[in-house]
């Protein structure tokens, strides 16, 4: 009798153990707060880089700076952010981006893994000079 | 009441081991009697006009039997002059050569036939058969049957296909040198010099350049005619000015185009699906095995430019072309 007492009371106890949260997309919210970009790429249509050199991330004014090589398609890039762990981007990047317009910079969304902070940052694309 | 049972384990555990370990008898397996016959296709990747589809056709009967006296393929569409069946039974030997021993007489084409005549004692054989496409094949199946007929009068045959063939052309290894034979055209899948392209400028699509220049890296570059901004120090000949969409690849070796390792083949459905929307008219900085997609400005074509090679000393490109007619 006490047997089944314990089962039937470890029963509940997992039954009623509270799931892990997760967001709209289904991803794990954790409580990690972090939130910040901490690399970012270019590639372009071959999937190849068309940085010069690496990204300058400022993850207090929010901004990454990137030139990119003379002659770079730029309606036809692949982004790649690494975020902190646990972190996500909005909106997400599903395919090429056309960075084309240079005058309003496209700008992505950080939010932590909490999904309490919320940080956008602007993505300023310079091209190479042609001498 | 329980125990009393025990005694039986012993007994089936004899009664498992004894069948357990019974011996098999056996029996040499017997050779298939009368004339048998078996084809394999080597070749892979998309069968394109002018290209061969090979096969390897096997046929043996047992020597007391008798022995081989032809051997033939038919094809639902007969093959082009250079279509052949092979008159070598090949081995290979300790040194992993393969080495041919001549078992009959050069193959005949008759039609859609070729056949081969052996003039040796043979009882089995295996005959490569290359089979090459004809423009009259291009975009349709062909099937073919593979036959052999021995001395005591028995008869084989093996059906092979439907293939389809291709719709795609193909060019290899077109040299492109800057300020001499520059002007490509995808209509003829050839490469012009200015007066050429002059006297063919609506058939120009793209322009080979090389260029060095001190902090940029364009050094070798196919832009289309209205892409002036890439064509530095470039006079085009009247009448070019074409702009030609495309867009940059990397390491998609098509193994038609590169004949490296990699086993990549671009078929004409590649072609269908390829999205030139916002597509630029210039690629510049390629390398040996990048690549371009092409779309024509009148979107009748779209190609695929392999680079096999680049060389700066002589401001040269060596490309390879597949082309598919899209309207």
């Amino acid at each position: 009798m006490t047997i089944i007492s314990l089962i039937l009371i470890t029963l509940v106890w997992v039954r009623c153990a509270k799931d892990f949260p997760v967001d709209e997309d289904g991803l794990l919210i954790t409580s990690r707060a972090q939130c910040y970009v901490s690399n970012f790429e270019l590639l372009g249509a071959d999937f190849q880089t068309v940085r010069t050199a690496a990204a300058v991330i400022d993850t207090t004014a929010l901004t990454i700076n990137t030139i990119v090589l003379y002659g770079t398609d730029l309606k036809n890039l692949y982004p790649q952010f690494s975020l902190v762990t646990d972190a996500k981007l909005d909106p997400k990047i599903t395919g090429k981006v056309d960075f084309s317009d240079l005058t309003n910079p496209k700008k992505y969304t950080v939010i932590s893994g909490n999904r309490q902070v919320k940080k956008t940052y602007t993505v300023y694309i310079t091209v190479q000079p042609k001498p | 009441m329980q125990r009393k049972y025990f005694g039986l384990i012993p007994l089936i555990l004899v009664i498992i081991v004894f069948f357990s370990c019974k011996n098999e008898e056996y029996s040499v397996p017997l050779g298939k009697t009368g004339l048998n016959n078996d084809c394999i296709k080597r070749t892979l990747g998309p069968n394109i006009v002018g290209n061969n589809i090979e096969f390897a056709y096997a046929m043996a009967i047992p020597a007391l039997e008798g022995k081989i006296v032809s051997a033939q393929v038919v094809a639902s569409i007969a093959g082009a002059p250079a279509t052949y069946l092979e008159n070598r039974s090949f081995y290979t030997n300790a040194s992993g050569v393969d080495v041919g021993i001549t078992v009959g007489s050069p193959s005949v084409n008759t039609d859609n036939k070729t056949m081969v005549t052996f003039t040796k004692d043979t009882c089995a054989s295996t005959l490569r058969y290359f089979y090459s496409i004809p423009e009259a094949a291009r975009g349709q199946s062909v099937t073919f049957t593979f036959s052999a007929i021995s001395s005591n009068g028995q008869t084989v045959s093996y059906e092979m296909g439907p293939y389809a063939i291709v719709k795609m052309d193909m060019k290899l290894d077109l040299v492109a040198t800057d300020n001499k034979a520059c002007y490509i055209s995808i209509a003829d899948m050839a490469i012009y010099d200015a007066a050429t392209a002059a006297a063919n400028a609506d058939k120009i699509d793209l322009v080979y350049l090389y260029r060095a220049i001190t902090g940029l890296t364009f050094n070798h570059a196919l832009a289309s005619p209205a892409a002036t901004e890439y064509l530095p120090g470039i006079t085009l000949p009247a009448g070019v000015s074409k702009s030609t969409k495309m867009s940059k690849t990397w390491a998609l070796n098509d193994f038609n185009l590169a004949r490296l390792q990699y086993g990549i083949y671009i078929d004409d459905a590649d072609f269908k699906v390829i999205d030139f929307t916002n597509a630029p008219n210039f690629v510049i900085n390629l390398k040996a095995q990048a690549g371009a997609w092409v779309e024509t400005a009148d979107g009748k074509y779209r190609a695929y430019i392999y680079i096999n090679s680049v060389n700066n000393a002589t401001s040269s490109m060596t490309v390879s072309i597949k082309r598919y007619l899209m309207k």
